[in-house]
């Protein structure tokens, strides 16, 4: 029976509204507006999201990295390179020592933008000269063979390991040959894919695994002299404590024993992803309180507009009011009546402020490259929002409706 | 005060005529004995019982199953059919199992002259029709009391006499009819007048 008097009613309702097409597409409007921002910020809060859990995970929650900077440092300022020569091999034997078992470290110094061939096949990539911790510590896995293990670097061995994209391009496997530029190297390994490090906006260097071949440390040096040999180019610490709190101390301990150690000067640059999660945290925090308020506001003025509209049919419908009374509708009938045309007005303008939103987000990603994502989540909480400004601003005309005389009201002209 | 002290009874099956000048309280008087308003002073009794003391729901629920209203205006919802209008008062209240609802209003359409008429909207009709719809809704759910607030005052002689004789049928049936009139022809079908007079406070009855 209550089923048969809600479907009635919200069939009554629909009618209603349909007298007035105009005013009900225009008051629904101002929620459609106000869903479109709900939609969007969410969309646009969580792609953010992901794409700094994306970036932290690539760059390890767990990890520490540092990069030289001495050439960024010593601009313009060349007595500082009396002082430091910038991250030594020195600095991560001591990182190493002082970390003990709480951690690896993995040093390495790259080159750019070499030309990597094989039988007339070419492919140009990065090599990087690494230390024998920097395996564990960067967590790369093999596809097939070995790595580069402690006894290749103290006898600086013609060995290499080898991206997975760069075997396939070349078309070798561990047990032949590579050239690296005019060198040839022996491929003992080839790395499982692993991708790229998503590093855009740490102010850390790209870098992708799978087009990267990697040798020992001073062999690198060896092909391609010019550098000092005790310098690096970077440090990748991977901590075995995956504490928030704890990463984060060990963190600013390294960055002191670094200052240090390089006498005051900040000849290079110390990245904890954990706080590029932190900073993300906050910035989204800040655009889903920006962009939540404008919705909020867009939802509130749409609210009224809801309001506005219900109570202009009211007072356009009175008589009718009356009518219903008469015939023997209650004051909670009349008053059900109203709140399902508040709802469908309301959730007209939901459902289509949902689909905006979803275009409005995609738009986004493809014009502006912000990464977007729907979750179950904005897609519950748009519609809800919806019916609940429906109802809220709908109380009011509902109950007004209802209270009307029945004598009274098919008197009104 | 809208309407002067009265005290009146109104017997099963009568046919009550209350007339009087403009502003005498005719309707008034119809309003209150009808639930559409409440008095501020006395009371309404339906069969020994107080209807000021029934709560909202209570006379909404007289109203659906007991009363049936005719006004001066046809009244009608636009966006419903006919048929639709007439089933009206079956959504308020309790729908009875044993009756098919649409066949009783189409049968009741065509005791009105109106069977043709259903699946039309009311702004199609003219006026002596809509008033023909209204009296068809106000016998849906078999009421005991029908209350007629001038339901000739927007109609032509031949339409007026149609539903005149539409109402002293019910009559005859055993319905209660009061109506509201200053239609000298329309008085002439009660079986009691009741002359409203305001400066008098008091009532005149005379018996047809």
């Amino acid at each position: 029976m209550i089923f048969h008097y809600h479907l009635f009613d919200m069939r009554d309702g629909w009618a209603s509204l349909s007298r007035r097409p105009l005013r009900s597409l225009l008051s629904s409007l101002g929620i459609g507006i106000g869903v479109t921002a709900l939609i969007a910020m969410l969309s646009i809060g969580e792609g953010a999201k992901k794409s700094a859990l994306d970036k932290i995970a690539s760059l390890g929650t767990d990890a520490l990295r540092i990069e030289n900077n001495s050439q960024a440092a010593f601009t313009g300022r060349n007595s500082l390179a009396n002082i430091s020569k910038g991250l030594v091999v020195a600095d991560a034997e001591y990182l190493a020592e002082w970390l003990g078992t709480r951690g690896n470290v993995g040093a390495y110094v790259r080159r750019e933008n070499v030309t990597i061939s094989r039988e007339g096949r070419s492919v140009v990539a990065t090599v990087l000269g690494v230390s024998a911790g920097w395996f564990e510590a960067e967590k790369v896995q093999l596809q097939s063979g070995r790595s580069v293990n402690q006894g290749d670097i103290t006898l600086r061995e013609n060995v290499c390991v080898a991206g997975s994209k760069i075997t396939t391009i070349l078309g070798t496997a561990p047990g032949s040959s590579i050239m690296l530029q005019r060198f040839p190297s022996n491929l003992v390994g080839v790395l499982a894919p692993k991708g790229r490090l998503l590093t855009e906006g740490t102010g850390l260097s790209a870098l992708d695994f799978d087009n990267t071949v990697i040798l020992p440390i001073f062999s690198l040096q060896a092909i391609f002299p010019g550098k000092d040999e005790a310098r690096l180019d970077g440090l990748v610490i991977t901590l075995n404590d995956s504490d928030e709190a704890s990463i984060l101390s060990i963190g600013a301990q390294v960055e002191e024993i670094l200052l240090v150690r390089h006498k005051g000067v900040e000849d290079y640059s110390l990245v904890i992803p954990l706080n590029l999660l932190k900073e993300a945290r906050d910035s989204q925090r800040l655009f889903s309180l920006i962009m939540g308020t404008i919705a909020g506001l867009s939802l509130l003025v749409g609210g009224i507009g809801v309001m506005n509209v219900m109570l202009a049919n009211i007072a356009e419908q009175t008589r009718e009011i009356g009518l219903r009374m008469a015939v023997g509708a209650s004051r909670s009938r009349i008053a059900n009546l109203y709140l399902w045309n508040s709802f469908l007005l309301t959730m007209t303008g939901g459902i289509w402020g949902m689909a905006a939103g979803v275009i409005l987000a995609l738009f986004i990603q493809k014009y502006a490259g912000w990464d977007v994502a729907f979750s179950s989540f904005s897609l519950i909480v748009a519609p809800l929002s919806a019916l609940i400004t429906g109802i809220v601003f709908g109380v009011h005309p509902a109950v007004r409706a209802a209270s009307l005389q029945p004598a009274s009201a098919l008197r009104d002209s | 005060m809208a309407l002067a002290p009265l005290s009146l009874v109104v017997v099963e099956a009568e046919f009550l005529v209350v007339t009087g000048r403009s502003g005498s309280g005719k309707s008034t008087l119809l309003n209150l004995l009808s639930t559409l308003d409440k008095p501020s002073h006395g009371e309404v009794m339906l069969n020994g019982v107080s209807l000021t003391l029934m709560n909202e729901k209570q006379i909404a629920h007289l109203r659906n199953s007991c009363f049936g209203f005719i006004f001066q205006m046809p009244h009608l919802l636009p966006e419903k059919t006919v048929l639709e209008n007439v089933v009206l008062p079956f959504h308020y209240g309790k729908l009875p199992v044993e009756v098919d609802v649409e066949k009783r209003c189409s049968e009741l359409l065509d005791y009105v002259g109106l069977g043709e008429f259903g699946l039309r909207y009311p702004d199609t009709l003219s006026g002596g029709e809509m008033q023909r719809v209204v009296f068809a809704r106000a016998l849906a759910r078999r009421p005991e009391v029908i209350f007629a607030d001038e339901p000739t005052g927007s109609l032509d002689a031949g339409n007026s006499k149609k539903i005149m004789r539409l109402l002293q049928e019910q009559v005859e049936r055993g319905c209660t009819v009061i109506m509201a009139s200053h239609d000298v022809d329309a008085v002439h079908y009660g079986t009691r007048i009741v002359h409203l007079d305001k400066v008098e406070s008091s009532l005149r009855q005379e018996p047809v």
